[in-house]
């Protein structure tokens, strides 16, 4: 494999990295001593020059950082989550200590997300079994939503800013529309159990041939929305299979499942420039490339088959340069598209083209 | 937050951890468990000849239900409901089990109801009670199941089909026989004669090993019963405590010779389908706290359960089904379990289901099945849970699963463990 930009985080091991969506050049990274289990957590800003990554700036947390997300509305400011429950926002212009802090969360904070539409709010999830809605002014939470089991991921839809997605321990995805009224249900609109087959008089096969009977209930790690589909969600965790799922057919199924780690997978990214190829990192210690199959370009390996057939993505790469469990996988956003940063805990992040990893 | 419990949340989430299941979790007990602390059955005899003929089914579950306040010693006033599965009895048996309970021992304050789900009925009348007892409703009951297809098997098991019910292709398929649909069966999924005549001679073989080696003893319950010798035509009473229908020396090639029953060429027949038999099974359910309160034996735990529906036509499907959801609903997968008594209704649907799910065959019926002691409708499904317990327990094996195919288009199955 060809050249890649490395940095190295010494006393902290990452959990998530971000492309600045402002600069080409910019990157964070949510990182914590001790793995995140007990100690201090560190955000890095990176940027990238003809010296290769230097850090442009590092702020200091009591507890470890498990995500970030940068703001939508302005360029010099991120927000982590942190493993008090709190979430802080940070300005690269002010000083060394976060410019907000957001406590309401009982555990864990594991997930933020900006709202990419509307740009003035952002989320959180957490161990506590809630998402929280914010406004990067105000100190309260603007909504809670109940979820009710560990949520490690929650996320906007990049299309629609009322609707809001997330996976938990509990093997379930749900999905929340903020514009339906406000019942017992709490705008939750539908769940879907991401392990069990879809609904019908019938087990579907899978395109290579087996049939696909659904799977035990695993804790679901990370998901992501499709940049190009809008009702496109893929999802994947602790039983190391990353699936597909189409929001106009909740009770379908999975749209198309990947196989291929060897333990669970942490992070998941759509690409930004093509809408059939997505990026995850798992405990495995590798980042994998994949195709979804959706694009007619790469059909599945046993051919096109009846409509109960769940297609099998194919794995288009595979980056094997971490050393211990990838943790973290973005996209940038510029250029030809295709380069990735990458983070895992053995204190190191990769920046690389994913075509260098690419079959033929 | 706390170190430990992210520690062993990323634990989890590397093993595959026993936050969503898995078999550790299945392996737990907790005082809230709904176990098992007596099961047994009658032994199963030939219908029509074998030594339960003369015996009405209510004198067969009289029978076992006195077995079960004998073998576990449990005051028969605490337990305050009875559910009996059986298929055949006209008006459901209920007037003659409530009798069967009063002349076993049970004081009147024991209420006691019969079901049919056709050929889960004893299964389904376990989880019945089970779930009472979860629920809060009851803390002490017997799950039963009994049939006497001697005495009423016959063409008035399933009454007139109106013209409504005709007029719906689908609804109408209810009642095909299920000789005539699982040779259809069999001859779609291309089951072949040779694979299901090698099934059930091992069905043979094991139960004629297992019975050799009186294995069976430890679940038969002995029964004194009244019956007439067909030749002298003198009526004698005889203890039965054996199956009859088991025959030691069946091969594959033995029952290749038989004529298949349902079309001439057909690949089923007598020999890989299951006998039509009497028998009665029991099982004693009750909360872990209450069975440590009562000073219970507890030979196992009661789990969960599936039911779920096919296409009528293909009702031998129905394990396939019911097995994976089952394993959803315990969090589990099939790796996990050590037995399977999956019902042989016939070796062409029990083994189809087998293979379809990729189930190691030596871990299914390891004592034989219906093919080779019977089929008593109602009985099998809480027959397979003694069969199961003490085959576990033999094995020192921990989680076992029971399931079958039922008439009509339907599947059940229930995972169990062994303590």
């Amino acid at each position: 494999m060809a050249s890649m930009l490395e940095f190295r985080t010494p006393g902290y091991n990452p959990y998530a990295v971000k492309y600045s969506p402002y600069y080409d050049s910019r990157l964070a990274v949510a990182a914590s001593a001790n793995y995140g289990i007990v100690g201090n957590g560190r955000l890095f800003v990176l940027g990238l020059g003809p010296a290769g990554i230097q850090v442009e700036k590092a702020f200091d947390t009591n507890d470890a950082l498990y995500d970030l997300a940068w703001s939508e509305i302005n360029e010099n400011q991120l927000v982590v989550a942190c493993g008090d429950g709190s979430l802080k926002l940070f300005d690269l212009a002010t000083g060394d200590f976060p410019i907000m802090n957001f406590n309401e969360h009982n555990r864990e904070a594991f997930s933020v997300c900006w709202n990419p539409i509307a740009k003035d709010s952002f989320l959180s999830s957490s161990w506590d079994g809630t998402i929280k809605i914010w406004s990067p002014s105000r100190p309260e939470s603007l909504k809670t939503l109940p979820v009710g089991c560990c949520t490690y991921s929650a996320a906007f839809s990049p299309t629609n800013p009322s609707i809001i997605s997330c996976v938990s321990s509990d093997s379930h995805m749900r999905i929340f529309d903020l514009r339906t009224p406000v019942t017992a249900k709490y705008h939750l609109a539908y769940t879907i159990p991401v392990h069990a087959p879809p609904q019908g008089p019938t087990l579907p096969l899978l395109s290579t041939g087996q049939t696909f009977a659904g799977a035990v209930p695993a804790e679901i790690l990370t998901h992501d929305w499709n940049k190009y589909r809008d009702t496109v969600v893929a999802t994947a965790g602790v039983d190391r299979t990353i699936r597909t799922f189409d929001m106009r057919n909740p009770a379908g199924g999975p749209t198309a499942v990947m196989l291929g780690h060897e333990y669970a997978v942490r992070r998941l990214a759509w690409s930004p420039h093509a809408s059939d190829v997505l990026a995850s990192a798992s405990y495995d210690m590798t980042v994998r490339v994949w195709s979804d199959g959706s694009s007619g370009g790469a059909p599945p390996p046993m051919g096109p088959a009846g409509p109960n057939t769940i297609p099998v993505g194919t794995q288009l790469g595979v980056m094997n340069r971490h050393s211990e469990f990838a943790t973290g996988v973005d996209w940038c956003l510029f250029g030809t598209g295709g380069w990735l940063a990458s983070a895992g805990w053995d204190q190191r992040v990769l920046v690389w083209d994913a075509h260098t990893l690419l079959r033929g | 937050m706390g170190a430990l419990d992210r520690l062993s949340q990323l634990g989890n989430q590397i093993s595959g951890g026993t936050a969503a299941g898995g078999r550790a979790k299945l392996l737990e007990k907790n005082p809230d468990d709904i176990v098992v602390t007596a099961a047994l059955r009658t032994a199963i005899t030939k219908g029509g000849k074998g030594g339960f003929k003369d015996t009405f089914a209510a004198d067969l579950m009289a029978g076992a239900l006195k077995g079960i306040i004998e073998r576990s010693g449990i005051n028969p006033a605490l337990v305050e409901d009875i559910v009996v599965g059986t298929v055949l009895a006209p008006g459901g048996g209920a007037t003659e089990m409530r009798a069967a309970s009063l002349v076993a021992g049970f004081p009147d304050s024991t209420a006691v109801r019969t079901l049919n789900r056709q050929c889960s009925s004893g299964l389904q009348a376990c989880v019945d009670i089970a779930n009472q007892i979860r629920c809060g409703m009851i803390e002490v009951g017997i799950g039963a199941g009994v049939e006497s297809m001697s005495t009423q098997y016959g063409p008035g098991a399933v009454s007139e089909f109106s013209e409504l019910l005709e007029s719906h292709p689908e609804a109408a398929n209810c009642k095909v026989s299920m000789g005539l649909l699982s040779e259809k069966m069999a001859k779609d999924r291309g089951i072949t004669r040779t694979s299901q005549d090698a099934f059930a001679a091992a069905s043979f073989r094991k139960a004629a090993e297992a019975q050799a080696a009186g294995l069976f003893k430890e679940e038969i319950l002995p029964l004194k019963v009244k019956f007439e010798d067909l030749k002298s035509g003198e009526t004698k009473e005889i203890v039965v405590d054996r199956d009859d229908g088991v025959r030691p020396g069946v091969t594959a090639e033995s029952l290749g010779k038989i004529r298949a029953a349902f079309a001439k060429d057909g690949s089923i027949h007598a020999g890989n389908a299951s006998q039509v038999s009497d028998g009665a099974a029991a099982v004693l359910l009750m909360k872990r706290s209450t069975a440590e309160k009562l000073g219970q034996t507890i030979i196992g735990k009661y789990v969960t359960a599936s039911i779920v529906g096919v296409p009528p036509l293909l009702m031998g499907m129905g394990p396939w089904k019911a097995i994976p959801k089952v394993f959803e609903l315990a969090g589990i997968n099939k790796d996990d379990v050590d037995i399977f008594e999956i019902n042989e209704a016939f070796a062409s649907q029990c083994l189809w289901c087998a293979t379809e799910l990729g189930l190691d065959q030596n871990k299914i019926n390891p004592k034989g099945g219906a093919i080779a002691f019977g089929h008593p409708l109602g009985c099998t499904g809480a027959r397979q849970v003694s069969t199961l317990l003490y085959e576990l327990k033999r094995r020192g094996e921990k989680v076992g699963v029971t399931s079958m195919c039922i008439g009509t288009g339907m599947g059940m199955a229930a995972v169990w463990v062994a303590e």
